[in-house]
């Protein structure tokens, strides 16, 4: 509720597919090469040239269908989308209109501590758009037809969001389904995704608002942004006895504003109808069935199974949710079942993190395996090395491929736990630090940390601290 | 039934001088009202799976044509652009 | 000789035999183009250089003993929709008047492969919008057999071509009977392949669902010769079938015992011209009398199939033909305010009116509020006459009618009454919509010697029965009256 409004959210997200070429043609789909390179009579629109539609498109949106629970149409078909534009070379994008390939799903996703079930509409490939090019210095605007035929799949939701958080949350979700699935680059700065928002807000009890659609929005960050400007704009309009009108708006995010583009009664009129230049697509049951076998346990599930048997927080399990190599490397720690996943989580989120970052390298294309991983926290834990020792050790194995068994002998690692050598270094302290024993009998209680500190400087650090805290104590209590 | 000549030729994006609306204007009225004879028919979605489609392996295949090729048609082309009027303020 | 006057099966055998060279051929055929074009006006380019290259080129790999296809060395030409590498393809339209293709259509590269000669490219109605060739924005083309009629259309120019001797045989495009009916009123034969036979790749586009590309020649056996080199499987049209054809020429038989013919009782109602129906009804008497078994048969949902036909084909015409906008190629408006304008003013400048009025119509029946009663219906419409034909050859092998109702009218005779053009492709626009192969061969001629058109319908991928037919029927007749020019 903002203000006394209810929100209702609906989105039309657009993904591009990472496939090796284009949906109807050969053509190779990269981005950021020289203009008008990557066309060809079919992407071009030129006369007489067909389409022929890339197996793979269907596969992954099939992918995306089981991904989001939808129901996956067998049976179905493309349809021409008409509209002028400079960037739709055929005047006609080809989309899906009348039977998409997945439609009835829905997505759970974790917002403010609880999980929310937003419903999915429907899953459809079409082709995308190529770009426009403006400059000041030039009258006219240039035409760039590299990205025609890029796949595309469109994904909408119910409306079933309240407010720009929820939305937020269902964009992240779905961008790390679809980096689970391996189906797209989820490039932002180079608008790999892509957003359409529906917004409207009425009075608890009083029916729907008028809602209006707003385009161009490029990052989920945006997508906060011209929600909570749209929500806000509506209700000032009602607070001050105007109405909403249904329209299309384009948000401006450089400004942090949205203006209107075209009102209801210009809407345009696509005239939709069947692709007679494609046939119906039939996909084989066992086909669907194969491709949804391929699906893996996807990040809100994670999410939320971290959270939950884990006790992870809603931060550590996103971070580690969201990557799925970082996921399925904590999955594989985890499953081992000698360490805890608290551990796992402190040195994925912790050290590797930071290497990570420092070096732009992910933990699975270094020599650190889970297994490794699980062995230094093993020999943390059991007292073997100190923590110190295995930040050293980590320093290692994170660039050589090297056991940590060797490198805990080579660097000379090893706790000190015997006894009689411990003693040994307490006795040896303690009569050079008289004046801190004395200290801590006047109840200067710190002066205790600091015989430890000493005593872990006489051993160069491999003194087992625990160990030694405890002989420190005997012996100067008595 | 009257037909809206001038939205019909908007939305074809054709323009049609004033002089010769009108003789459009009765031609069509006189096709549509001949192809509007149609039959009742019972309403179904237009698929066909009996006669299905064979698709494309995805495999990219660049460099059949090179840019000047393909748009040396074009009435206007500047640095390898299509060059348009200009699309926004 | 006047070796432009042989069919090209002939032809191919004396060419094969080299009793003549493909360069003697191809310059007599120019020298022809040369005598009767100003009369005809077949062509809107000539491509004269390339084809005395190719015939030369044609004749070394023959002298230096390469084994050649039957179709090598021989002259053909190409309506001008049909897609030909750095070969202008205009479509007879003042839009794509100086267009020239990047790439070939899938015909043509089969037909490179082949070693055929082009000739050059055929006028046609602009965007194979019309039944006249009339609506050609660079010229009339004229009947052979009277210089004051039309020639039919929209593959007006390749049938006049063939029939006059310009070019051996010839490509046109059947949307709605646009090889069929021209090939009527010239007096040649001309087929329109099962939809899915041969590929569109290439083909520029006028209703993408009804658009057959399909051979005309002088004789049954050129036209089996040259349909069974552009048929096929091709994977860059997503409507072609993926199945084997036979060699349609070598399994020619001219044979019609026991063939079962049906004569559709619908085609034969108000609108037919006396003297057609009796030339068809006695060419079916004939092979009746050859050893054909005859019966009426009906498909009750004719009378509907012209006005599907008009709402199908202008629906997909008016998205097809939204490309031309005058940003990739063809012609752009000279002054223009803004974008709109400018599109408006290339659309309007570059398009002549029978290719407005259909975009218009296109448009009309596809948006907001019209789709369900017209659109959809149509398609709906297009089931129920697939499944009355399906259901007719149950019982028959094949159905004979008129391909047209009249003879070749007067040149502007219909030209600002859109409906009474539209009203002669009521007896081939069925066929398209049902996507079935048809064949019109000439059975008879008028009182002023006009061709009439026998039509022959067979069910899909059934080109081998067709043609035998008609090759029996050209065979009993003594083969078919040429034009004198």
């Amino acid at each position: 509720m903002v203000k006394g409004y209810e929100v209702v959210i609906g989105l039309e997200t657009h993904a591009e597919l990472n496939t090796e070429s284009k949906i109807y043609c050969s053509c190779k789909n990269q981005f950021g090469l020289e203009v008008n390179t990557q066309v060809c009579p079919i992407c071009m629109g030129m006369p007489g040239a067909l389409p022929t539609l890339n197996e793979k498109v269907v596969d992954y949106a099939i992918k995306m269908g089981h991904a989001l629970n939808c129901k996956i149409n067998s049976v179905c078909k493309q349809d021409r989308k008409n509209y002028f534009y400079p960037d739709l070379p055929k005047a006609y994008q080809i989309s899906q209109a009348e039977v998409p390939l997945c439609e009835n799903g829905y997505v759970d996703v974790y917002v403010d501590g609880e999980e929310r079930r937003i419903g999915i509409t429907r899953i459809h490939i079409e082709e995308d758009a190529g770009k426009l090019l403006h400059s000041d210095k030039f009258s006219g605007s240039l035409v760039d037809l590299n990205r025609c035929g890029v796949p595309l799949i469109e994904i909408v939701s119910e409306p079933d969001m309240r407010s720009s958080a929820e939305a937020k949350a269902y964009l992240e979700t779905l961008k790390s389904i679809l980096q689970y699935l391996d189906i797209c680059d989820c490039k932002m700065q180079e608008g790999s995704i892509r957003c359409d928002v529906n917004v409207s807000v009425h009075k608890p009890g009083e029916p729907l608002g008028t809602r209006s659609e707003m385009k161009n929005v490029n990052s989920f960050s945006a997508a906060v942004r011209g929600i909570d400007y749209e929500v806000n704009r509506q209700i000032e309009l009602l607070e001050s006895g105007s109405k909403v009108v249904q329209e299309t708006r384009r948000w401006d995010d450089d400004k942090g504003i949205s203006v209107s583009m075209r009102s209801k009664e210009d809407a345009q009129d696509y005239r939709y109808f069947p692709e007679p230049d494609l046939l119906t697509i039939v996909v084989d049951k066992d086909r669907i069935n194969a491709l949804k076998a391929e699906i893996p346990e996807l990040p809100n599930k994670k999410l939320i199974r971290y959270i939950k048997e884990f006790g992870l927080s809603l931060k550590e399990a996103t971070a580690i949710s969201e990557n799925v190599a970082k996921a399925n490397f904590f999955d594989e720690c985890v499953a081992s079942g000698e360490v805890s996943p608290k551990s796992v989580c402190n040195w994925l989120l912790g050290d590797i993190a930071k290497y990570e970052n420092a070096n732009n390298i992910a933990i699975t294309e270094t020599p650190v395996t889970p297994q490794k991983l699980v062995e230094l926290i093993k020999v943390i834990e059991s007292g073997k090395i100190s923590n110190a020792a295995g930040k050293t050790v980590f320093e290692v194995i994170i660039k050589e491929d090297k056991e940590i068994e060797d490198v805990i002998k080579e660097k000379s690692l090893a706790q000190v736990s015997d006894l009689s050598a411990l003693e040994a270094i307490a006795n040896e302290v303690l009569s050079s630090n008289e004046k801190s024993i004395n200290d801590y009998k006047s109840g200067k209680t710190n002066a205790l940390g600091f015989l430890v500190g000493q005593c872990m400087k006489a051993s160069k650090g491999k003194a087992n601290p625990s160990m030694m805290k405890e002989i420190i104590l005997k012996k100067i209590e008595g | 039934m009257g037909i809206d000549i001038k939205h019909i030729a908007k939305l074809s994006r054709l323009y049609i001088e004033d002089e010769k609306v009108e003789k459009f204007e009765s031609d069509m009225l006189g096709i549509v009202q001949m192809v509007e004879n149609l039959p009742d028919v019972e309403d179904e979605p237009l698929l066909d799976p009996a006669n299905p489609m064979t698709l494309r392996e995805d495999k990219a295949e660049g460099g059949k044509y090179s840019r000047d090729e393909l748009t040396r048609n074009a009435p206007h082309v500047t640095a390898g652009c299509l060059v348009v009027p200009k699309t926004v303020e | 000789m006047e070796l432009y006057n042989l069919s090209g099966y002939e032809l191919s055998k004396k060419l094969e035999s080299k009793e003549i060279s493909s360069k003697e051929l191809t310059e007599d055929v120019f020298e022809r183009i040369e005598s009767v074009e100003g009369k005809v006006d077949a062509y809107v380019t000539l491509d004269k250089e390339n084809a005395l290259k190719k015939a030369a080129e044609v004749d070394e790999k023959r002298a230096s003993g390469e084994k050649l296809s039957r179709l090598a060395g021989l002259p053909v030409g190409i309506k001008d929709n049909i897609s030909t590498r750095n070969l202008r393809t205009t479509c007879s339209s003042k839009m794509l008047e100086n267009y020239i293709p990047p790439f070939n259509a899938t015909v043509m590269d089969k037909l490179n492969g082949e070693d055929i000669v082009i000739t050059g490219k055929l006028n046609m109605d602009e965007f194979a919008m019309g039944s006249s060739t009339e609506t050609s924005y660079f010229k009339k083309t004229k009947n052979p057999f009277d210089e004051t009629r039309i020639p039919g259309g929209s593959s007006g120019g390749s049938a006049a071509a063939v029939s006059a001797g310009e070019a051996i045989m010839a490509l046109g495009s059947d949307t709605g009977g646009s090889i069929r009916q021209p090939a009527s009123y010239c007096g040649v034969v001309g087929l329109k392949p099962t939809y899915g036979a041969v590929s569109r790749f290439g083909l520029v586009a006028f209703a993408s669902s009804l658009d057959q590309i399909g051979p005309i020649g002088r004789t049954v056996k050129d036209t089996a010769m040259l349909y069974s080199a552009i048929c096929g499987f091709d994977k860059m049209d997503a409507t072609s079938k993926n199945m084997s054809h036979p060699d349609y020429l070598v399994n020619l038989k001219s044979d019609v015992k026991g063939l079962r013919i049906g004569v559709p009782k619908e085609y034969f109602s108000k609108g037919i011209d006396e003297n057609v129906k009796s030339a068809v009804l006695s060419a079916v008497k004939v092979l009746e009398q050859n050893g054909a078994v005859v019966k009426e048969v009906s498909l009750p949902s004719t009378e509907y199939a012209l006005n599907a036909y008009y709402i199908i084909s202008s629906a997909e015409a008016s998205s097809n033909l939204a490309r031309y906008d005058g940003v990739k190629y063809g012609y752009r408006a000279k002054d223009y305010d803004d974008l709109t304008d400018m599109y408006e003013k290339t659309r309007s400048e570059g398009f002549g009116d029978e290719v407005k009025r259909r975009i218009m119509l296109g448009t009309f029946v596809l948006s907001s509020g019209y789709y369900d009663a017209y659109y959809k219906k149509a398609r709906l419409l297009q089931r129920r006459i697939s499944k009355e034909f399906c259901d007719v050859f149950k019982e028959v092998d094949l159905l004979a009618a008129p391909t047209v109702p009249s003879t070749a009218f007067k040149i502007g005779e219909n030209i600002d009454n859109p409906l009474k053009m539209y009203a002669t492709d009521v007896c081939t626009v069925t066929i398209n919509i049902a996507g079935l192969p048809a064949i019109s061969v000439p059975c008879g001629y008028d009182e002023a010697g006009l061709p009439i058109g026998l039509q022959l319908i067979s069910d899909k991928f059934n080109e081998q029965t067709l043609l035998n037919t008609a090759e029996c029927y050209e065979n009993i007749m003594g083969g078919f009256k040429r034009p004198v020019l």
